[in-house]
């Protein structure tokens, strides 16, 4: 591995010569081990552009934000949460949400490359992101969402890795487990865990009881490759306190796998999958009812848009 | 080199990987490519990777018309496999009920491909599409309890087809399977 990391540091110094390079960093592992790769490919000539788009998880811009201040690195945040959802109005299709997604990202990313001066576009893709792009299963936001006249030329040093091969080159990088320990996390961020409509109200909803479901997990010491809530837009009756309910169903995912191409749904103990769902409707009052999801990938993808 | 000739596969990168870690160098190759363009590049051994449909396998059909001219081992996976049979006059066509992620094979014969490996195989599939009738001088190396023609091999020549797909991680002994094929390949 360790020659593969001196490999891709010098594919990155080649192309970018003496030019500047902005990375876009999402704060999960691929984009880190990319941003790190090209911090030793080109050190104060790289600028980590983070967009907080409003779809993030609970206290994840505070987190990446410190991390990556900590680490040296020359860091843009991008507040853009009203941008986002300004674009996200009344899209319903999942398809559609992720090329929305993907434009919004690709215009910040040449506004920032523009002001900073940088001609090059560092990601962090890796091999499932253009396979499932090209063969039509899902466009991800840092392939389909893509114009075909970009102002930026793309590098992309990952593409032909996996995530668990990503994880271990973190590791030689001395990248914190904190980081290459996340679990993965969709670019569109929680519009992919969303059904219909995606707007500050129903975010708010689903990262609460996504931050249940990793509390809960975490909790109980399991290792699950994701977790995650969805918000499944679709009511049901409920019973609480003796008063009918007609609210929010919210579905549970988790699921092992090693590179994300194939995935198992996880035999979660019962008296977890319970706990998640007594936090969930105790706790979210726009919810009264909580499904596990038993499906496996294929024929299922793991993420629900 | 063994050339992984694409079918528009979801896992067709997978088989890369698979094969970088047994250490064999291998090459994915657009289906579109001429077949004598993929002569020159003389490969050991030929894998017809998955798909979507047999109407986008592209030059697979010509490899197998001209497969003399190669000689060497072919290993078709899924729609590689259905493609295979059908060249040689087998029947595919929509299975009664479909086959995804986990199913239990039944291994009935265990050379070459199979060799070493439990008789009972946990394996994961994806395929709606499927082998209904064997095709001529070939053998049945397994079956399902949803799928009767899982593997097949041809009687004289080296060549083989796997419905289910070794190369994905869930696959128990998926990299065994390809070791097998490589192993024939005499790289």
């Amino acid at each position: 591995m360790n020659s593969l990391i001196e490999e891709k540091v010098r594919e990155i110094r080649e192309i970018v010569g003496d030019g500047k390079a902005i990375i876009a960093l999402s704060g999960g592992v691929d984009s880190s081990t990319a941003a790190m790769l090209a911090y030793k490919a080109i050190g104060e000539r790289l600028y980590a552009v983070f967009v907080n788009t409003g779809l993030l998880r609970k206290g994840e811009p505070e987190f990446v934000i410190k991390t990556f201040r900590d680490f040296g690195l020359n860091l843009v945040a991008v507040n853009a949460e009203e941008r986002f959802f300004r674009a996200l109005k009344g899209v319903i299709d999942p398809e559609e949400k992720r090329k929305v997604i993907g434009k919004v990202f690709v215009e910040i990313f040449e506004e920032e490359a523009k002001k900073i001066g940088a001609d090059f576009l560092i990601q962090g893709t890796i091999a499932p992101d253009w396979i499932e792009s090209r063969g039509g299963i899902k466009s991800h936001h840092n392939v389909g969402g893509l114009p075909e006249r970009l102002k930026l030329r793309i590098i992309e040093p990952l593409r032909d890795l996996y995530k668990d091969e990503v994880r271990q080159l973190a590791r030689e990088l001395g990248i914190p487990k904190e980081i290459y320990e996340r679990m993965p996390f969709p670019g569109p961020g929680l519009a992919a865990r969303i059904i219909g409509e995606v707007t500050p109200e129903r975010v708010r909803i689903v990262r609460e009881a996504n931050a249940i479901v990793e509390e809960e997990i975490e909790r109980a010491k399991l290792r699950p490759w994701q977790a995650f809530a969805v918000l499944l837009g679709l009511k049901t009756v409920g019973v609480q306190g003796d008063i009918r309910a007609y609210k929010e169903t919210i579905a549970v995912r988790i699921v092992e796998s090693t590179d994300g191409m194939t995935a198992n749904a996880m035999n979660v103990p019962f008296e977890v999958l319970q706990r998640i769902a007594f936090r969930i409707v105790s706790e979210i009052p726009e919810v009264c009812r909580v499904l596990y999801d038993v499906t496996n990938k294929p024929p299922a993808t793991i993420e629900f848009e | 080199m063994i050339a992984i000739i694409e079918n528009h596969g979801q896992y067709t990168h997978r088989i890369w990987r698979t094969l970088r870690e047994i250490g064999v160098k291998a090459e994915i190759i657009e289906n579109t490519t001429p077949v004598s363009e993929i002569k020159n590049r003389k490969p050991a051994g030929i894998i017809f990777s998955g798909g979507p449909s047999l109407e986008r396998a592209g030059n697979c059909w010509e490899i197998l018309e001209r497969y003399g001219e190669f000689g060497v081992p072919l290993l078709g996976i899924c729609l590689g496999h259905q493609l295979i049979a059908k060249f040689f006059g087998g029947e595919v066509g929509r299975g009664k009920r479909a086959e995804y992620s986990l199913i239990e094979v039944e291994i009935l014969e265990e050379d070459d491909i199979f060799r070493g490996l439990p008789g009972i195989l946990r394996v994961w599939a994806s395929h709606m599409d499927e082998v209904k009738k064997m095709p001529r001088d070939f053998e049945l190396l397994a079956r399902s309890e949803f799928c009767e023609i899982e593997a097949i091999r041809h009687r004289e020549l080296p060549i083989y087809g796997v419905q289910f797909h070794p190369e994905v991680a869930h696959t128990e002994k998926g990299k065994e399977i390809y070791r097998n094929f490589v192993y024939l390949c005499k790289i």
